[in-house]
């Protein structure tokens, strides 16, 4: 069985780490420690392993992790932490955009990816940018709602 | 499952056959892998090769990188200004995270009958450009897709690119994609459809349809009702019929093949009045 050995840096670590040729990014981020990635459909169907690979989001299932040698990986926890949580975070817990928690992960990656490109998204437009991710708990409404105050803040944030 | 990273054009054909594959995006190759649905020995990894990840005009057509991803459609002024039926196939391509890195070239290699891409591709004449070691060779899409996930792709050949007619003032068209669901959603049918008007008549007439075969197709028949004709209520009736008739959907989770034989007929007359700007268009 071929293995390999890449590189990575996760939310500013490097890692090294020994391959095997279709281990999928997901598993590997998740087997050496980065469980806040979730495993769930592995067919890119539901949006729990988003990640930001080089800045873009992608579903980690969906990539060989041999792809990803030399890239820079960022995960929830990339995005923002307890003590400094991102505006999206913030306004998932304000909003009660969180219930289970199992989608949150890769909810809060694409709405900063969103958010990045787009500070001031209409209601569509966040529908749109997290289409990708499926929710079964909230029906989605807190989750629009925390996104769009996110981008408020942050804008408010920038004007001061 | 050996893995290689080319870095060249010439590396990835080099490395080509014997049961390897190039991946790209991967978004379906590697849960094929992952579930057992396809084993390959050897992954060639093109994703680096930025010299395939373009969208240019040229000599009057649009060539589009084989690696282009289907983000990269609905960021190019080009292909909202000159291929409207693709740009909308591509709003309604997966989810933005499968979209960042699905790849022009990865849809219709895969050669899903559901490929959405494939329908407004087909409506522009889209032309595929193949390389190997022992040179180049275009194919029309049209005689591409040869049966059911089977293309004319040798297994050795890489597709590099996709070239299409861009859309002028003379052409009018539209795009839908039926579907169970607003995202994320495999075609239950897609229909491309692109008219060349000169005044009144109809000079050309091109309408791709997905979901409904086993593969991608032009639906030739329905084409010939409007083709050199001024179009009014007989000739879009003639050739909703025909694309209905031209239809061998099958059954399966989405829908019956019964209902996606209506819809063809439905959604092609639809299309053809939104493209017209007739009225009685406005649910699609």
């Amino acid at each position: 069985m071929s293995t390999y050995e890449i590189k990575f840096s996760v939310n500013g670590n490097d890692e090294i780490l020994a391959v095997r040729g279709e281990e999928t990014l997901l598993r590997a981020l998740r087997r050496v420690g980065y469980v806040e990635v979730k495993l769930s459909c592995e067919g890119g169907d539901c949006g729990a392993c988003a990640v930001l690979l080089d800045g873009v989001a992608v579903n980690a299932c969906l990539v060989f992790v041999a792809q990803a040698d030399g890239c820079e990986i960022t995960t929830v926890r990339g995005v923002g932490t307890e003590d400094d949580l991102h505006p999206v975070q913030e306004q998932l817990i304000e909003k009660g955009g969180v219930q289970c928690g199992f989608c949150t992960p890769g909810i809060v990656v694409s709405a900063k990816a969103l958010l990045d490109e787009n500070p001031e998204p209409t209601r569509e437009d966040i529908q749109r940018g997290l289409a990708g991710n499926l929710c079964r708990c909230t029906g989605y409404k807190k989750i629009f709602e925390a996104v769009s105050a996110a981008a408020r803040q942050m804008k408010e944030g920038g004007d001061s | 499952m050996e893995f290689l990273r080319a870095a060249s054009v010439d590396e990835a054909l080099a490395a080509a056959g014997d049961g390897a594959a190039f991946v790209a995006g991967g978004t379906n190759l590697v849960p094929d892998v992952l579930f057992g649905r396809k084993k390959i020995a050897r992954a060639v990894d093109i994703s680096r090769l930025d010299e395939l990840r373009f969208i240019e005009e040229a000599d009057g057509k649009i060539r589009i990188g084989a690696l282009a991803t289907v983000t990269d459609l609905l960021d190019s002024r080009l292909i909202r200004d000159a291929a409207p039926p693709l740009y909308e196939s591509a709003l309604e391509f997966a989810g933005p995270l499968v979209r960042n890195r699905a790849s022009v070239a990865g849809n219709l290699m895969d050669a899903s009958p559901a490929a959405d891409l494939a329908p407004p591709l087909l409506s522009q004449d889209a032309v595929v450009e193949l390389a190997s070691g022992e040179g180049e060779r275009v194919l029309p899409l049209s005689e591409f897709f040869l049966d059911y996930r089977k293309t004319a792709a040798r297994p050795e050949e890489l597709m590099t690119a996709v070239v299409i007619d861009p859309l002028g003032t003379a052409d009018r068209c539209a795009y839908y994609k039926l579907q169970l669901r607003r995202a994320m959603a495999i075609a239950v049918v897609g229909v491309a459809v692109v008219l060349r008007m000169e005044e009144s008549v109809c000079e050309q007439a091109a309408i791709g349809m997905g979901a409904v075969a086993a593969v991608p197709y032009r639906a030739s028949a329905a084409e010939a009702h409007l083709r050199g004709k001024e179009i009014g209520e007989a000739e879009i009736e003639a050739a909703a019929a025909a694309a209905a008739d031209g239809a061998r959907p099958i059954d399966d989770v989405r829908a019956s093949g019964a209902y996606r034989r209506k819809m063809c007929g439905v959604l092609v007359r639809r299309l053809l009045k939104k493209a017209l700007g007739m009225p009685h268009a406005a649910a699609v």
